[in-house]
């Protein structure tokens, strides 16, 4: 049964894009409800899929005896990423029939949406390295397909094309890492490879370690890479929403809590996970804090809340990095397809010519503020309860330092959210704008989300049942309501929300505070300037050009010169052969 | 002279063959001496063959790998020709290095 | 002592080859070359290749050779080679260099020819696919040839109606 299943969930949105893009784009009605239905037909698939999740292999299919079996299992982490994926997946998708409405080329962005769900799915579900490999690359080239979606817009090409090469190079690291696993373990399966971890010689489980680290660094946007991210926010708003919040660049951090059993030993590997973690989250939320494009502050958001996931890993805590990424999902999701609803209905992305926007649209700020409430964490909501089992497992298996920093940086997130919802909501409309009625559709996507958002924290102790008896190699222990209301209404808590309301009250004396802004400024210049890494980055693409132009010599073009080369590799091996043999 | 072994005359030979076709493909301009020295290599190359053939005893073999070469480089003899002529008639040179059009 | 002659035939043919300044001269070096090589084929024992190298090679591509000649029209012939001389036959010499050493190297005094054999067997026996591969290597050729001679006025005219 559950073979079925799987085979399902990845191959209806498979069969959905191909059907999309047989309707042609002459009937966009029919293509809106074929995306539609494939794509819910997905989610239920996935929903059906929890009660058989266990740590057996679903499907295995013989590939020769170079590639082993090609393997299929659906563990709890499996099956709750893709109940992610195809869940939110599915209302982006009925969301994006209001969105893209009148938009032309649509077989193409439903075909490549629905493309990537699967390949998502995919992703999550095999457990041979080399099929991961493949489903990575493919989120990859849909996600540039996403971004570029408008390719007569050089900006959202440059956005796409800089996502793409980013995130190979960190596919790099992920090929290299199941080469190595291959050679030293002879099968591709990483099952095996959790099994028995420690008969790999420490060197090259080190190198494993850290390609690994690499390669969910570039593809959740950390740093040093976390360029890429807010550059994506050229692509529509829902898929923001869907691949650049709540299922792609999950896949990083996935990589990392996959792999945490084998890898929690290596010398300095937990450290190092927790540093860029810490980096990303205190970098990004101060880029968010200066920046006034509406989605941009979203995506520094994205980065910062992935550096708390990936610090959780760092310090040991999967369970309460994994219970953050559902809420994560859930509210930036809801956050990213409220931002489009306004931005539609508006028609531009900088805030400082919106404010007032709330007495237009009431629906949309009432949700987004439930969504602004999530991931400032304030009591009550998911993000609350997330939030503070990070910083409570960061606090016990993690320096008091990094604490510090991530609770300060918890501070930040609540004001610069806060700063968004003003800006955007509230206040005087600071520039003559005509802000048209949300339709339906947008708004049967986001209910449903604000609803997850007040109350998907309530299904931690299931969570933690699905994931801890189908993980035998993570040690996750059933976690119920009991035991989180007791770890988190504790005293270490109170220092979180004592800073997160700080935050909040220097929003609203901001004008009194207005000296200690102006001292500041050389890091709002920094932050502006997103602390070098674009310089870097344009850097690269500089010296990368000024080398392929210094060697255009070599290519004459001429017979002779192409010749003379094969002479001197003939001779340097023959004396080669002189010598050595 | 006769301490000289015959065999390793023959590879002498081969060896300069194809040492003089390789000069020719490499120090000239024209195309039909182009042409001239890979008729010249592959000479060498046919002869390697029946060498061989004849080295191991198994004749029949090297003489039809020789064949196959030298119908291959007869082909592409007459394909170049016939190239060469049509180049000159449209683009008035025979010169490699002016019928080079890539960018410097 | 046979062998050495011919060796010396060919070595001087080939370098007369390439050096002459008329294509033409060159041309008929190449055949004076191509028939020591079928005497040598001959010598070695593979009568039949002997034949056809000499028919085909001294014959048919001098042929070749010389019609391309005149149709294309020599032209003036005192052109710089595109990298050093120099360079260039310091290379090739010392990569012959390395070869003759190698081949010393790997026992090459010490080879043996055999006798040539007198029955002379079907060539081609249990070699089906090159004789596919000749076939297919003629046609395409045959193909190429009339492709390339048939490039002429109706381009021009297609210019002219467009």
């Amino acid at each position: 049964m559950s073979l079925i299943i799987i085979i399902l969930v990845i191959g209806l949105p498979w069969v959905g894009a191909g059907a999309v893009l047989l309707a042609g784009d002459a009937h966009d009605k029919l293509q809106h409800i074929l995306a539609v239905a494939f794509s819910l037909a997905a989610g239920v698939a996935a929903l059906l899929m929890l009660p058989y999740t266990s740590k057996a292999v679903v499907i295995s299919l013989n590939a020769g005896t170079v590639y082993g079996n090609f393997t299929f299992v659906a563990d709890g982490l499996s099956v709750f990423l893709s109940i992610i994926a195809t869940v939110i997946g599915s209302l982006a998708v009925i969301f994006s029939t209001n969105y893209m409405k009148g938009e032309a080329q649509l077989g193409r962005y439903y075909a490549f949406v629905l493309f990537f769900i699967g390949a998502m799915t995919g992703l999550v579900l095999t457990s041979n390295m080399l099929l991961m490999f493949f489903f990575w690359e493919i989120t990859a080239l849909c996600s540039y397909a996403l971004i570029a979606f408008h390719n007569d817009d050089p900006k959202a090409v440059r956005g796409g094309i800089k996502a793409l090469l980013i995130t190979s190079v960190g596919g790099v690291g992920l090929l290299l890492g199941a080469l190595l696993l291959f050679v030293y373990t002879g099968s591709l399966d990483y099952n095996q490879f959790l099994a028995n971890h420690s008969s790999m010689p420490a060197s090259v489980l080190g190198v494993l370690a850290f390609g690994f680290l690499i390669a969910a660094a570039a593809k959740s946007a950390q740093f040093p890479f976390q360029t890429w991210l807010p550059d994506a926010m050229e692509a529509p708003s829902p898929i923001s929403a869907l691949i650049h919040a709540a299922t792609m660049v999950n896949a990083g951090v996935y990589l990392l809590a996959r792999f945490y059993p084998a890898f929690k030993d290596v010398l300095y590997w937990r450290e190092a996970v927790m540093t860029v973690g810490v980096i990303s989250a205190l970098l990004a939320a101060i880029m968010a804090l200066v920046a006034t494009d509406f989605k941009r502050v979203l995506a520094y958001s994205t980065v910062s809340q992935l550096g708390y996931m990936v610090y959780a890993i760092g310090a040991g805590g999967v369970f309460a990095s994994q219970f953050h990424l559902f809420s994560h999902s859930i509210f930036k999701a809801l956050l990213f397809l409220g931002a489009g609803a306004v931005i539609h209905s508006v028609g531009t992305r900088d805030m400082t010519q919106m404010g007032g926007v709330g007495k237009k649209l009431p629906f949309v700020k009432w949700v987004f503020i439930i969504g602004a409430l999530a991931l400032s964490g304030i009591p009550i909501l998911n993000g609350f309860w997330s939030k503070e089992m990070i910083l409570e497992a960061g606090l016990a298996g993690g320096s008091k330092v990094y604490y510090g920093v991530m609770v300060f940086v918890a501070g930040l997130t609540a004001l610069y959210t806060i700063r968004m919802v003003w800006m955007v909501f509230y206040g005087e409309p600071r520039s003559e704008y005509h802000a048209h009625p949300v339709g339906l559709a947008m708004k049967i996507a986001l209910a449903p989300l604000a609803l997850a958002a007040v109350v998907s924290w309530l299904a931690v102790g299931r969570f933690s049942i699905l994931l801890g008896s189908s993980l035998p190699y993570h040690a996750i222990e059933p976690f119920g309501l009991r035991e989180m209301f007791h770890e988190v209404i504790a005293l270490p808590t109170l220092i979180p929300l004592a800073v997160i309301a700080l935050g909040i009250l220097c929003w609203v004396f901001r004008s009194k505070l207005s000296g200690l802004a102006k001292a500041f400024d050389w890091m709002r210049w920094l932050a502006e300037h997103s602390f070098g890494f674009e310089g870097i980055n344009s850097g690269i693409v500089k010296a990368t050009e000024a080398s392929a132009e210094g060697l255009r010599v070599t290519q004459t073009g001429m017979v002779s010169w192409n010749l003379l080369a094969v002479l001197a590799t003939v001779i340097i091996f023959f004396t080669l052969f002189a010598i050595g043999a | 002279m006769t301490q000289i072994p015959v065999a390793f005359v023959v590879i002498l030979s081969i060896i300069s063959l194809a040492g003089v076709g390789f000069y020719c493909l490499l120090a000239t301009r024209n195309l039909i001496k182009v042409i001239i020295g890979l008729q010249l290599m592959i000479k060498g190359v046919a002869m390697a063959f029946i060498l061989g053939g004849n080295l191991t005893g198994q004749l029949n073999l090297g003489q039809t790998m020789a064949l196959t070469v030298i119908v291959a480089d007869t082909i592409v003899a007459v394909v170049g020709l016939a190239l060469a002529v049509q180049v000159r008639h449209r683009l008035g040179t025979l010169d490699i290095k002016a019928l080079s059009t890539l960018k410097r | 002592m046979v062998y050495v002659l011919v060796a010396v035939g060919i070595l001087a043919g080939a370098i007369l080859a390439i050096r002459s300044k008329r294509l033409l001269i060159s041309a008929i070096w190449l055949a004076v070359t191509s028939a020591l090589t079928a005497l040598m084929f001959y010598l070695l024992g593979a009568v039949q290749v002997a034949v056809i190298e000499l028919s085909v090679g001294a014959g048919l591509v001098t042929v070749l050779f010389v019609f391309a000649i005149n149709i294309s029209g020599e032209e003036a012939f005192d052109l710089q080679p595109v990298m050093p001389k120099p360079l260039a036959w310091g290379l090739i010499v010392i990569a012959v260099g390395l070869t003759i050493y190698l081949t010393i190297r790997g026992g090459g005094l010490a080879l043996e020819l055999q006798a040539s054999a007198d029955s002379p067997t079907i060539l081609w026996s249990d070699r089906y696919l090159d004789i596919l591969l000749q076939i297919a290597l003629i046609f395409s050729g045959v193909l190429g040839v009339l492709g390339l001679l048939s490039e002429g006025e109706p381009k021009t005219q297609k210019e002219d109606q467009a």
